[in-house]
């Protein structure tokens, strides 16, 4: 019996180690995203809608994430997001649909392309501040809808363009869409690990020192010019990244799709959820876009009036930027702080009732 | 084109040598800790190989009847717990046979008789009968062969650790001696390339030197022609009425602002004259310059050791693709900076706030994190904008020896500029007056006080 305690005790140790790594809840976060697909695979008649909820979900997390290191580290606020997103569909869509290009070589060129996207951006932003910043970048939006709109050879107008097949490495597959949801769930992993890590090393408290105060940041060496580019690289190689995976699992993409409701729509996850957390981020896309797809479009009252769902989420937004500014992730947090202190105070009562005075 | 050539190699040599030395220093400041961590490991595996070796034991210790210190803390454990046990079953008995006004006596007896077999139970399992000769010798081997088995296992463990230790021990060295070699060389080659620096600019023991510094903010001079120099290891003061231009002064040595007319040299970390006029705001750090401002700058989302990090910001040597994957080096150095913050904060008496935030922290308190972050940079030179502004007299006190205790102990030159005249009087060894840009006087404090010219500056002439 004692040998068989001290055992169990060693495991424990171990099991906490495990639990109490960082990245322990990205996975467990990946796993649950993955739930649903694992039981489609097993046999089980699950309605794509269902699917198609968790699909997007996590590829909006991902936007969601660069724009966090933006907002949230960087302090800018940029409306510009929907047409990187748009760049990459396109991309995806133009070169695998004419030149027949391998989706990895694909992916490549995306991040080069971002990073050069990101640079003049970012070299915009050196001379502009707050709103007037949102206003620039939402006009970068929208000419690039337009040129969504009227380039028509490569994106196929406002008819929208399909995407034919992935090609791996020489021919054309239909790939499975299963294994496609599985390759972003990994991704989405790996991305949420990556920005972690950025968040907490000295370029993350680099980049918070210069949210903070600008001049008390150069102070300390930080150089402005480096990290405004730096932040808007690295929110615009998340966001055409989440575009690439976009058009690999829903094989399509139309103008009106990346316009200002969706910059919007992001902005609104990231400062529901909590800029600075990433399970923050998590809870608030999966507010924002999740909630709706997954769980109210389920229900017929909202499958009938499509617009109710709209005003639901306009609520959610007030009444968390009301009560929660630093989002829900800190309700969250401080209701589990009140759980662990009414358990202590019950667990003290509890003790000084046995151990306290014989009642006899 | 020879000087030309010459400046070029002069800047690679220097550029070297400083990566180097931060590569010594990097080195020499791991070593201690990485034995700590190979110690610590050894420990804890030798505390764990012992407790599996009791747990293996345990089953022929009691069978034996050896009683070791082990097996009676484990005895009297569950004597506790079965203790506990029926205390709580009594009280509830007792409850219930009061609400039923039933008498006590023939249920707890009973209560008492099941604790009591239970107890028994436990030490006849702890402390068994004997054995037979034959049984007890066979079992005595087997005992000896496990123990012997675990012996032989911790000296094997205990030859891996050593040999580790040196390894690291002797690897390290080499790699510090590898680097002090070439920094030696290195600075032979400078001595024998050393093209005259213009020393002349500086005399001996300045350290920060400003001529004919001038600025203008559209038509009003806010300093007009004004030059002094600051001593090595000195703590200068830069007094004068509101408005006067002090803190238009600092931002030009710290580069915030261009000054429109004027120099200012500085002998840099390397012992270096360096122009300020062509260094980059963002880079003044690195020469050796660090400041604080006048309202506490500090980043709130972060907890005070990390705030002294963003600090050292300028010391790490990982790049941006290693802190996305987190890289070895980063960790290493990570490690490295976080005992040096912490003996910064240690030194200062602030250890206690390392893992708080700094929102809500007292405002004497922050003005002094503030100062222990400009010692994460080893700076040559402290400049202080308004230190004691906003502190009442006994913050002011403890901020004056932290002052001292921050020249003696980092040998750092400090230069503030204050309105508190005691504190003035008190801590500074020159004082240099001025009013509307201009240098009235400079002196020593005492000199200062008996001065004509600034009591007119200050209080109005007749």
């Amino acid at each position: 019996m004692i040998y068989q305690n001290k055992m169990s005790a060693d495991r424990k140790a171990k099991f906490s180690a495990i639990k109490h790594h960082p990245y322990f809840g990205f996975v467990i976060i990946t796993f649950l995203m993955l739930i649903v697909q694992l039981l489609r695979v097993s046999g089980l008649d699950i309605p794509v809608a269902l699917l198609r909820a968790f699909g997007y979900t996590m590829i909006y997390i991902i936007i969601a994430l660069g724009f966090s290191v933006l907002l949230g580290y960087g302090g800018m606020a940029s409306l510009g997001t929907a047409g990187f997103v748009g760049i990459g569909t396109y991309v995806v869509g133009y070169f695998t649909n004419q030149h027949e290009m391998s989706i990895f070589l694909i992916i490549i060129i995306t991040i080069l392309g971002a990073i050069i996207i990101g640079a003049i951006v970012g070299f915009i932003s050196l001379r502009i501040e707050g709103m007037y910043l949102a206003i620039i970048t939402l006009g970068l939006s929208e000419i690039l809808n337009e040129v969504f709109k009227n380039a028509t050879t490569i994106t196929n107008g406002t008819n929208g363009l399909s995407l034919d097949g992935i090609v791996l490495f020489n021919d054309a597959i239909q790939v499975n869409h299963n294994t496609i949801f599985i390759a972003i769930a990994v991704i989405m992993l790996f991305m949420m690990i990556i920005t972690l890590n950025l968040m907490k090393s000295p370029t993350g408290r680099a980049l918070l020192a210069m949210r903070n105060s600008q001049s008390a940041a150069q102070a300390l060496g930080v150089s402005i010019f480096k990290y405004r580019l730096l932040a808007f690289i690295t929110s615009t190689v998340y966001a055409l990244l989440g575009g690439v995976m976009y058009m690999t699992y829903i094989g399509f993409s139309i103008p009106s799709s990346w316009s200002l409701a969706f910059s919007l729509n992001i902005l609104a996850a990231v400062i529901v959820g909590g800029a600075q957390s990433i399970y923050g981020i998590v809870l608030g896309t999966f507010m924002i876009f999740g909630l709706n797809l997954a769980v109210l479009q389920q229900i017929p009252l909202f499958v009938q009036n499509p617009a109710i769902s709209v005003v639901f989420n306009g609520l959610l937004i007030i009444a968390v930027i009301m009560f929660y500014p630093g989002g829900l992730i800190r309700l969250i947090g401080s209701i589990g702080h009140q759980i662990k202190l009414k358990t202590q105070q019950w667990k003290k009562k509890r003790r000084a009732y046995i151990y306290g005075d014989d009642p006899e | 084109m020879a000087t030309i050539l010459n400046k070029v190699k002069l800047w690679y040599l220097e550029k070297r040598l400083t990566s180097h030395e931060i590569k010594l220093d990097f080195n020499k400041n791991y070593l201690p800790i990485k034995k700590k961590e190979i110690d610590e490991k050894y420990n804890n595996k030798c505390v764990m190989m012992n407790l599996k070796m009791k747990n293996d034991l345990l089953s022929y210790d009691i069978s034996l009847g050896i009683k070791s210190e082990f097996l009676a803390q484990e005895f009297e454990t569950e004597n506790k717990h079965i203790e506990h046990k029926y205390h709580w079953k009594k009280r509830a008995l007792v409850q219930t046979l009061k609400r039923k006004n039933i008498s006590a006596g023939e249920e707890l007896g009973k209560l008492e008789n099941e604790k009591n077999d239970l107890l028994e139970e436990i030490k006849s399992k702890f402390y068994p009968k004997s054995l037979d000769e034959t049984e007890k010798e066979g079992l005595e081997v087997k005992y000896q062969e496990i123990k012997n088995s675990y012996l032989e296992k911790k000296n094997l463990s205990t030859n891996n650790y050593s040999t580790k230790l040196e390894k690291f021990v002797s690897k390290t060295d080499e790699v510090i001696k590898n680097y002090e070699t070439k920094i030696v060389a290195i600075k032979k080659q400078l001595q024998t390339l050393e093209v005259k620096v213009d020393n002349g600019i500086l005399e001996d023991g300045e350290l920060l030197r400003l001529d004919h510094l001038s600025m203008n903010f559209g038509g009003l001079k806010a300093v007009d022609d004004l030059s002094f120099s600051v001593k090595e290891g000195e703590i200068f003061g830069l007094i004068g009425p509101n408005g006067a231009g002090k803190t238009t002064v600092f931002n030009c040595i710290t580069r915030f602002y261009k000054p429109t007319f004027g120099e200012m040299h500085f002998k840099n970390k390397l012992n270096d004259i360096t122009d300020l006029n062509g260094i980059v705001v963002h880079n003044i750090i690195k020469e050796g310059i660090a400041r604080t401002f006048q309202n506490v700058e500090m980043i709130w989302e972060l907890n005070i050791l990390e705030n002294l990090l963003v600090a050292g910001h300028t010391e790490y040597r990982s790049g941006f693709f290693g802190h996305l994957f987190n890289s070895r080096l980063l960790r290493q150095e990570e490690v490295v900076m976080k005992m040096k913050a912490q003996k910064i904060l240690e030194d200062l008496d602030l250890f206690q706030y390392a893992y708080q935030y700094p929102m809500g922290l007292p405002y004497g308190t922050l003005k002094k994190i503030e100062l222990a972050r400009t010692l994460m940079v080893n700076p040559n030179l402290i400049i202080l904008d308004e230190p004691a502004a906003g502190l009442n007299d006994a913050e002011t006190e403890a901020l004056v020896k932290t002052i001292r205790k921050i020249r003696d102990d980092y040998k750092t030159t400090i230069f503030l500029v204050e309105h508190d005249m005691t504190l003035v009087m008190e801590i500074c060894d020159t004082v240099c007056a001025i009013s509307f840009g201009k240098k009235l006087a400079i002196g020593t404090p005492k000199e200062i006080q008996s001065s004509k010219v600034v009591r007119e500056a200050y209080l109005g002439g007749e």
